[in-house]
Parts: C-alpha cells; structure tokens; sequence
C-alpha cells in the first residue's frame, strides 16, 4: 500500500479506503434513522391521540399542523418520508453499504475494494441523494406524500396534494440518486468478492456475512434498474405531457385530466420488482451477520454451511419473481394471482432452512449472553415472528382480506424494520472494537437490548392484531369511524411502546459516542472469533493486513475443536497447529 | 490526491498486477452493462405494454435512423480492428482507430440529433402519445450511455497512443474495455431500433 492517506480531508472525507466509507456511511445512516424516528414519533402522536392539538408542533410547522392540529396531507407525507428514509437511508447506508464495506475486504482477505474511486463516489452520491430527499421538506408544498411506493396517479400529478408539487419531483431525484450510489457499490462487492479473495479463500470458506452481502449485491443490481426506468417515465408523466402511468378519463378535483391510456399498474409492477427484492437486499445481510456471530458466543460451528448458502442463493433467486404478492387486489388475474402465490410459498423452503440452521446452530452451545449475541438472538426471534406473517400475506386468498390493514404494516416492520434493526446493532456490537479498538459497554447494550426488543415487540406484534380487526393504514384519524372505535385504546399503548423504543435507542446513542472516545481498550480479536478481520489490529490499519495478505487454510467456522489449549481455529491458522474440521 | 487516485485506478494502491487488474475492470464492466440490460429491459416492458393502450400510434420513423445504425456498425468494425492493433503491439494504429470509432460514435449522436430535429420539425414531441414520448426517452437514455462510453473511447485512446511508455497488459485491457462497452451500445442501438420499427 504504497499511497498511505495523509490528510485529514483524504484520509477522513474523500477517503478511499473502504473501513472510513464503511463508517461514514453508517454515521450517515443513523443520522438519517434519528430523522426517521422523530417522523415516527408525530406519527404515533396522531395515531393515539387524533383531533387533539400539541400547540408547540403547531409552532413548528405551522403549515402541517397550523394551531397544533395535524393536517391529513401532512400526516401522509409524514408515512411517506418516515419510510423511504427508514428503508433506504438508514438501514440501506448502515447494513448494506456501511457493513458491506467495512467487512467484505477484511473477512475475504483484501486490501481493499477492487474500485475505491468508484467506492468514495458511491457514498457521495448517496449523500446528496440523502441530503435531496430530506430537502423535499423544505419545498413549496413540503414533503412527497404518496407513500414510500409512490403510486400514481398521487405521484403522477402535480397539483394532487401540496406533497406532489416538487416535493414529489425530488423524491424521485432522490431515489435516482440512491439507485446510482447503489449501482457504483453493488458493482464494487461483486468484483470485490470474485477477484481479490485471499489466496486459500475459496467461495466455500466465505463466512455466510460475504455470502449474503454477495447474493444481496446481485439482487440490487438486476432489481433496482426497474425503479431508475419509473422514475424516468414519472418525471416525464409529471413535467412533459407524457402519460406512462396516467389513464384515460381521469377526474381529479371535479376536473378531467388530460391524459392519454396510461397504465397506473405499471408503475406498481416497476416499483415491487425493485420493491420486494429490496427486502431481501435489506434482509440477507442481517441472516448473515447472525450466522457470524451465534458461532462465537455459542463455541461451537453454524448448522449446515452449505445449506445456508444454497438457501441465500435460492432466496435471492426466488425473491426476483414474486413482486407480483404486493398486487394481489390490483385486479390482476387470478392465475397470475395463482403463480405469485406459489412462487412466494417456495421461498419459505430456503427460509425455513435459514430458520432451522440458526436454531441448530444454537442447539447445545454454551451460550454466552453479551451484548452482540443477544441482538443476534433478537435476529432469530424477530425472523421467525415476522416470517410467519408472512405467511398470510403471500398467499392471495388471505391477502387480499388483509391487504391495506395494519397486519401489512406489523409484518414489513416485523421484517424489513425488525431483523434488520436487530441485525444493524448485532454487527455494531460485535465489530466495533474493530472499527474502532474498543468495546461498547456492556451494561448499556443490554439495557439498550431490552428497551429495544420489549416495545418492538408490543408495538409491530399489536399491529398484526389491529390490522385483524381491520384497521386500515394510511388513514390520519379513526376515531369517526365507530367500527374500529375500541382500537383506540390499543393504539395509545402501541404510541407509548413506540415512544420507548424510540428513547431508548438514546441509550446506543450515548454509548456508541462515548465508547469511541472512552470505551474499554479492546484486544486483537475480543470475541474469540475464527473470520480473517479478527486476525489484524484493532482498529484495523490502512491497508488491512500489514505487509502480507494472510492465507486461507480452513473454513469460517472452526470452533469447539482443540487447538493448544484454545477451542477455535482462525481462517489462517495451518493444519498442523490445528485440526481443519471443514 | 491526484496519485492516489491514479493507483486507486490502475490497482497499484491494491497490490494487484495488470492482468488481475484487468480482470477487475472486464468484470466490473459486465456487471454495469447487466444493470444497463435490466434498465432497458424495464424500459422495453413499459413499451410493450403501452403498445396495447388504444391511444397508441406508432409513427413513421425518420429514415435517418437508418444511417446511424450503419455509422454505429461501422463504428464497432473500426473499434475492434482497433482492439486487435493493440493486441499486436501496434499503438499508433490502435490509438487511431479507437479515436477514429470516437469520431464515428460522435456522428451517430448528431444522426440522433437530426432525427429529433426531423421529428420535431414534423410536429412529433414527447407528450404526442406514448410512442413518440419513448421513442424521445430510449434514444435520450441510449444517448446518454453512449457519451459516457465517447469519454472512454477519449481516454482510451489516450492510453493507446503512449502505449509504449506505459504497462502493456494494462493498455490492452483499456483497448478491450472500450470494445466492450461500445460493442454492447451497439448492440442495444440495434434492439431499441428493431424495437421500434416492430411494435
């Protein structure tokens, strides 16, 4: 590494080296998701407490909630702009891009990314996309509000709602932008993983952390064109006359629009084709990082290697054909219906394969409950809790009932909110002190565990029960509908489980800054673990590995052997010091 | 900063050799141009569907589209003659050529200039009806992608041309990436067109 970084601008701003992108965007990220969390808290406000006026908000927006009564319009941009940063500003940029980059290099032996230009580029333009879409709030009309999925003709015409206006236009900007970022990035992973493993690293000694990072690279590349194509059209839709997504006939405000025989289902199909397997670009990573971490605080191997990684291969393959489970009630055919059903039914298999291999991972460990073991178990948990409803809604006959209610909104809160979230801070605890040469505390992690995973649960498992009732979402105020009339008490306890979890996330705050600084200097390898990240310093220097790339002489996970008085095996550790069990 | 990014380029900053850097690079390629694929492939499936609306008029395209799609062939030959110079050594010639497909390249995007000019003039603008309005966003797009590949060409035959002076593997890989990439513009021109004329 003959370029060593010397300034403080190159070494910390315009950076090539792949660990500082790897944290700049997961401080991007999390300031995104603190973002995100204070919309959910005005949500939640309005949710439990409908038609009473918080005067200070008033003040505070004076156009959403003039004399502290929230305005429907801006109770929807609210969703709108809570979700799109959640799933893609905050647990996009911090397990995908700021985990993906930091680990790829060090667990597959590199030095660095294949393309580090490329790579500084890709976390720049993802923050002006981040710093466009948070712009919207500043607009004439404020904020997109036609949900995360931009449904036309919502977000087709312009004069629809205030949010529609350009609010709507930089959102698609944004997403643009994402999808560019994304674009330089999953291209990095990909070369990365085929060409600069360590010598020894075959593909099947990856630790399953690459593996899924790798499947969700190719998901995102093949996936998220479809949505660049619908932003284009969309903003030919809203700024040039043309009518992809507008139908015929349309009547908007007592007025006819003019348009031509656009297709608002194409829209729905271009989004969910990047949509769904988004989830699973969301998701992989988060099973990943818990097959790392159960090994090390259980001392003994993952369940079934080469299972899990056929099943994340196969989930992969199969979540780029199932979009069509977001449109059952869309008037689509019943056959379609028929096939989208089958095919989400046949992911379960891969899925359940993931689910038992973490239970069998775990079955007989001497389990150490620290603080990355414990959000890793909430990984597990959350899986199962969340794949069940999923259950309900891919099949068509149970969706279409449940379609639009607040089971929808439990189970992706459950899933693409819950095991990723548990996964983002399993991967906090357990690589900080390499990212950073000291651990976390303890004390706080666990309190910050518990008041994470007790509201979580109260409040997105209460969904799927409000959305049985029939709650339905997006509707800012039920409380003149008498049908629903006793959810409302339900809803005050869900606000109030909301309002824990969001304070208690200040508990990782606050130990995140504070052990950065003051933090219990940490070891070379604190957890005892066998991936190669744990074989350099802490923190890792530039370059990874000092003067030689370490080689590769067993698979990730060699634990509960005898190895000289220790019970694990790092990847470069001969044969002749240990036994090589696979 | 200037040589950081140059060894961040070249791979020297990763301690990979030529060849391997070449591989990167090809592979790095192919990966975009599947993203490439699939955002036409959107772009294609929205076509086909809006070609089933009852507001949907193909219109007759300019007959200069014809001429193009023969300078964008012609293109592609000379690039990889191009290509096969380097592979012989030959650095003059091969940098003439790829600068020469450049050229070529350049008055395929002005072709596609007139066509819209053409169409324009004959009252024919994106919000006419859905064809027109894709027939305006596939070739802006396509044209798009064909600057950036003009940039590369450029830089390409910079390479080329102090071949001599610089490490030969890594020039030839430079020559072979520019020929891939315009090979499948080419190639993409060739779809949207058959496309178009088709449906």
């Amino acid at each position: 590494m003959s370029d060593h970084p010397q300034s403080f601008w190159s070494k910390y701003i315009f950076s090539f080296d792949h660990k500082v992108i790897g944290i700049q965007y997961i401080v991007t990220g999390f300031v995104m998701a603190g973002i995100g969390a204070l919309l959910s808290i005005l949500i939640r406000l309005q949710i439990a407490w409908p038609g009473q006026p918080i005067e200070f908000l008033g003040k505070l927006f004076p156009e959403g909630m003039p004399g502290g009564y929230m305005m429907p319009e801006f109770y929807i941009a609210l969703v709108t702009m809570h979700g799109t940063i959640m799933v893609f500003f905050f647990i996009s940029y911090v397990l995908v891009s700021g985990f993906g980059n930091f680990l790829i290099p060090l667990q597959i032996g590199a030095r660095d990314m294949a393309f580090p230009l490329l790579n500084m580029l890709s976390y720049w333009v993802g923050l002006v996309s981040a710093l466009v879409m948070l712009g919207a709030f500043f607009v004439e009309g404020g904020a997109a509000a036609s949900g995360w999925t931009a449904y036309p003709p919502l977000s087709a015409l312009e004069s629809a709602v205030p949010g529609s206006g350009m609010g709507q236009t930089l959102w698609l900007l944004s997403m643009a932008l994402f999808i560019v970022s994304f674009t330089m990035g999953g291209l990095n992973y990909v070369a990365t993983i085929f060409s600069m493993r360590a010598p020894g690293m075959s593909m099947m000694r990856m630790p399953l952390t690459v593996w899924s990072y790798f499947v969700a690279a190719i998901l995102g590349l093949l996936a998220f064109p479809a949505l660049t194509a619908g932003a284009v059209m969309l903003l030919f839709d809203r700024h040039l006359g043309t009518s992809f997504f507008l139908p015929a006939g349309l009547v908007v405000g007592g007025e006819l629009v003019q348009a031509g025989g656009g297709s608002p289902l194409l829209w729905q199909h271009l989004f969910w084709f990047l949509g769904h397997p988004e989830v699973y670009v969301l998701l992989l990573p988060a099973l990943g990082i818990a097959f790392d971490v159960l090994p090390a605080f259980t001392r003994k191997p993952v369940f079934g290697y080469r299972l899990s990684v056929y099943a994340l291969i196969a989930t992969g393959a199969l979540g780029m054909i199932v979009w069509g489970h977001h449109m059952f009630v869309s008037g689509m055919s019943p056959f379609s219906g028929e096939y989208f059903s089958i095919a989400t039914m046949l992911i379960t298999i891969p899925m359940a394969i993931i689910g038992v291999n973490f239970l069998a991972s775990l079955w007989g460990g001497r389990v150490i409950f620290k603080t990355p073991m414990l959000f890793a178990l909430g990984v597990v948990a959350f899986f199962g809790t969340g794949g069940l409803g999923g259950l309900f809604l891919g099949n068509a006959t149970a969706d279409i009932q449940l379609h639009e209610t607040y089971f929808v909104v439990g189970h992706f809160h459950f899933m693409i909110g819950g095991v990723t979230l548990m996964g983002t801070f399993t991967a906090i605890y357990f690589w900080f002190p390499k990212m950073f040469g000291r651990y976390m505390s303890e004390g706080l992690g666990r309190a910050h565990f518990w008041f994470t995973v007790a509201p979580f649960y109260t409040l997105f498992l209460g969904q799927h029960f409000l959305g049985l009732q029939g709650l339905t979402r997006r509707y800012y105020a039920w409380d003149s509908y008498q049908y629903v009339a006793d959810a409302l008490p339900t809803n005050v306890l869900l606000s109030v489980a909301a309002f824990v979890l969001v304070s208690g996330q200040v508990l990782f705050l606050g130990n995140f800054v504070w052990s950065i600084f003051r933090g219990r200097v940490a070891e070379r390898n604190p957890w005892q673990a066998t991936t190669l990240e744990w074989t350099t310093a802490s923190p890792a220097p530039h370059g990874n590995f000092g003067e030689h790339i370490p080689v590769v002489h067993r698979w990730p996970y060699e634990y509960g052997i005898d190895a000289g008085g220790e019970d694990f095996a790092d990847q470069s550790v001969a044969p002749d010091r240990a036994p090589v069990t696979a | 900063m200037q040589a950081a990014v140059t060894a961040t380029v070249t791979g020297s900053a990763l301690g990979v050799g030529s060849e391997l850097r070449n591989f990167q690079l090809r592979l790095g390629m192919w990966v975009f141009l599947g993203t490439v694929t699939m955002l036409f492939a959107a772009f294609s499936s929205a076509f086909m569907v809006r070609s089933a609306g009852t507001d949907w008029h193909a219109m007759p395209l300019p007959r200069i589209l014809w001429w193009n799609t023969g300078l964008i062939m012609l293109s592609s030959v000379v690039l990889d003659y191009g290509r096969r110079c380097a592979n012989q050594s030959r650095w003059g010639s091969a940098a003439a050529a790829v600068g020469g497909a450049g050229l070529l390249g350049l008055l395929f995007l002005l072709g596609q200039l007139d066509a819209w000019r053409q169409l324009a003039q004959a009252g024919i603008s994106v919000p006419t009806g859905p064809f027109a309005a894709s027939f305006y966003m596939m070739t802006g797009l396509h044209a798009l992608h064909l600057m950036a590949a003009l940039a590369l060409l450029g830089w390409g035959a910079w390479r080329l041309w102090r071949g001599a002076l610089d490490d030969e593997v890594a020039v030839r890989g430079v020559a072979s990436l520019c020929a891939t990439f315009w090979h499948f513009l080419g190639g993409l021109w060739l779809y949207l067109f058959a496309m178009m004329l088709l449906l």
